[in-house]
């Protein structure tokens, strides 16, 4: 354990200490661009608001990580966030209730916004045998595009100069106090949902059983491919709740490019960490203290905010190769040490 | 004969790039490995072959940029995934979203824009006049004033193909990737020929790259591989590798982005933008289900 959070720590501080280089090259500071990365996202009135930043990467790295863990190569999370924060959307433009029935309302339309585009990758898997590693990706263009036409055409606001969606009713927003918004509550209730089902129930046992071993699993009385299709729904579920609440907490409306690259940070997140739930949400957490503070070190120090863009795809590849690196040396310490012992 | 002679021009102005990058997809695949990171190979590429062109005033600096830039992206890949052994996939994704941001990071740094950059001090790659070719009537108009990348293009189709089959290095190459214990035990290194296999591969992706930003447009923007690294793969694992294969079928997928284009008089944009993910899918799906057919039987 102790081990691990050590790989964790040492590969990230290597990866900072690549993107020093980089900016001493350029004539930056590091230390001070550092220090004004982590005051801008850290400080006690910030902390709120890199929280709530985090919602959108945990979600979505959640998503991932629990398809990776369990077999299926869902990287659909673009596209899956996209149809939830569509669906959420028109919703809220359409249906106004109480806010108290209006906002799970519109979760659940996120969330079956999602699991629609991730189905459809895993029934063309389940029926024709399709890989789901292309079709996910190549569902995740067309979501973009087919988004795109909606926003341009069937619930384009009128009047206005960009593609857009007028507001969705106030209802659906999500409450917010301060710089803490309450989708942080949904997040922290998702994360014990899926950490619940994953670690201490039946079918997240099956799960992490057919990730490590399809075949044993299988000999083992696991039904793969219900599995299979209910880890697809699952996943394409997370990632579209994700969506729901970006429009839910952020602008109230879908603009274009609302997804950012939320979905694919989530799938790096997933990636470094080990698909972990636990570890999910702390380089969730990490991820948007980088991404938060990254204004803040723009404005100050004047080195652009795509630089943690950089980083972050730096400490995914240094963690992940330390990882294994770490691991068959410390087996060949244990070899060695073992051998000795034999000896004497 | 206007619109099937544009439709033709279209399909190999959009074939092209899709092409290079399978063919580099296809070395690697023949090498054994699981190459996903042809996208961000491209992205570099053409960022850094409009670099060069930008800095030289030349396209041949450019075309050079390109290929540098994307064996650039390949070391990387060599070093994480052969050298230190990591999960080929991760360093892949990680790799392609490094390009992304490295890219778009650079264009912020150097030209101080975001988005997009074009200036005109970019000089693209020259499109070639074949003489006597270009006075037949409708052929001239295809075979001739084509993209010099084109013509590279089938060049490159024709030295891969040779590439595999019919020399020792391919021998060598299909060995890695078919049993590479073995290959290892008759004194060839395996890790040698999957190195090789990469730096090709960054070779024809930087040349797919810089025909994105040197040769179908002269600009640069963020992320403008746009998915053509990922059909690149779908066209590599569709025909197992094979180069001959894959020149049809991106040919195909080339067709049906100019039918897209056409089809823009009676769709939104959006829909026949669609169009050549959707004819991914549609080919993996009959691919599979003649795989199933031949399991049957």
């Amino acid at each position: 354990m102790k081990r691990k959070i050590l790989v964790n720590v040492v590969g990230v501080l290597l990866a900072f200490l690549l993107g020093a280089v980089v900016m001493l090259v350029q004539g930056y500071n590091p230390l001070e661009t550092y220090y004004r990365l982590f005051e801008y996202s850290l400080a006690p009135g910030k902390i709120a608001y890199t929280l709530s930043k985090s919602v959108p990467l945990v979600l979505t790295g959640m998503s991932a990580s629990v398809a990776f863990a369990s077999g299926p190569i869902n990287l659909g999370q673009p596209g899956q966030l996209l149809m939830g924060a569509l669906l959420a959307t028109i919703g809220g433009l359409y249906i106004d209730l109480p806010p108290l029935l209006m906002i799970p309302f519109l979760l659940i339309l996120a969330m079956l916004g999602g699991a629609l585009w991730s189905g459809v990758a895993a029934l063309l898997k389940y029926w024709f045998n399709m890989s789901e590693f292309i079709t996910t990706l190549m569902l995740n263009m067309i979501a973009d595009f087919f988004t795109y036409w909606a926003i341009n055409y069937p619930f384009f606001e009128k009047n206005a100069n960009h593609p857009q969606t007028p507001f969705i009713a106030k209802s659906g927003w999500m409450p917010e106090w301060g710089n803490f918004n309450s989708s942080v509550i949904v997040m922290v209730l998702a994360f014990a949902v899926i950490w619940f089902i994953v670690n201490r129930s039946t079918a997240g046992y099956e799960w992490r059983l057919s990730g490590q071993n399809s075949l044993f699993s299988r000999l083992g009385g696991v039904n793969i491919s219900k599995n299979y299709l209910v880890v697809m729904l699952l996943t394409g579920a997370l990632a579209g709740l994700a969506g729901g609440l970006v429009v839910m907490a952020g602008p109230h409306r879908f603009i274009k490019d609302i997804g950012g690259n939320y979905a694919w940070d989530g799938v790096m997140i997933a990636m470094v960490a080990n698909s972990g739930i636990i570890l999910t949400l702390v380089f969730g957490f990490f991820f948007s203290v980088l991404q938060t503070g990254s204004l803040g070190m723009e404005l100050i120090t004047a080195v652009p905010k795509e630089l943690i863009q950089v980083l972050q795809a730096v400490i995914v590849l240094i963690v992940v190769a330390g990882r294994g690196y770490f691991e068959t040396f410390f087996a060949k310490l244990e070899a060695r040490r073992k051998m000795r012992e034999r000896i004497a | 004969m206007n619109i099937i002679l544009g439709l033709i021009n279209g399909m190999i102005t959009s074939a092209t790039p899709i092409l290079l990058a399978a063919l580099g997809g296809s070395l690697t695949y023949y090498a054994g490995i699981f190459n996903i990171a042809m996208e961000g190979m491209m992205l570099s590429g053409a960022f850094f072959g409009m670099l060069g062109s930008y800095y030289f005033h030349s396209w041949p600096m450019g075309i050079l940029f390109a290929i540098l830039g994307a064996i650039l992206m390949a070391l990387i890949f060599i070093l994480f995934a052969v050298v230190l052994k990591m999960d080929e996939f991760i360093t892949g994704i990680g790799l392609n979203l490094f390009a992304v941001g490295a890219t778009t990071y650079m264009l912020r740094q150097i030209f101080k824009v975001k988005g997009a950059f074009a200036s005109p001090e970019i000089v693209p790659i020259p499109k070639i006049d074949i003489p006597w070719i270009k006075d037949i009537p409708v052929v001239g108009e295809i075979l001739s004033g084509q993209n010099l990348i084109v013509y590279l293009t089938l060049l490159a189709t024709i030295a891969v193909s040779y590439l595999v089959f019919k020399t020792r290095f391919g021998l060598r190459l299909r060995a890695a990737g078919y049993n590479r214990t073995s290959l290892d035990t008759s004194g060839v290194s395996a890790n040698r020929i999957r190195v090789w296999s990469l730096i090709l591969c960054g070779v024809l992706t930087g040349l797919a790259g810089s025909f994105l930003s040197l040769g179908y447009v002269t600009l640069f923007s963020e992320g403008m591989s746009a998915g053509r690294g990922w059909i690149s793969l779908a066209a590599v694992i569709l025909v197992s590798g094979n180069p001959t294969g894959i020149a049809l079928i991106s040919l195909l997928f080339g067709f049906t982005d100019g039918l897209g284009l056409f089809m823009q008089r009676s769709l939104p944009s959006q829909f026949t933008s669609m169009v050549p993910y959707v004819a991914t899918l549609v080919a993996l799906f009959v691919y599979s289900v003649r795989l199933k057919k031949k399991q049957t039987i």
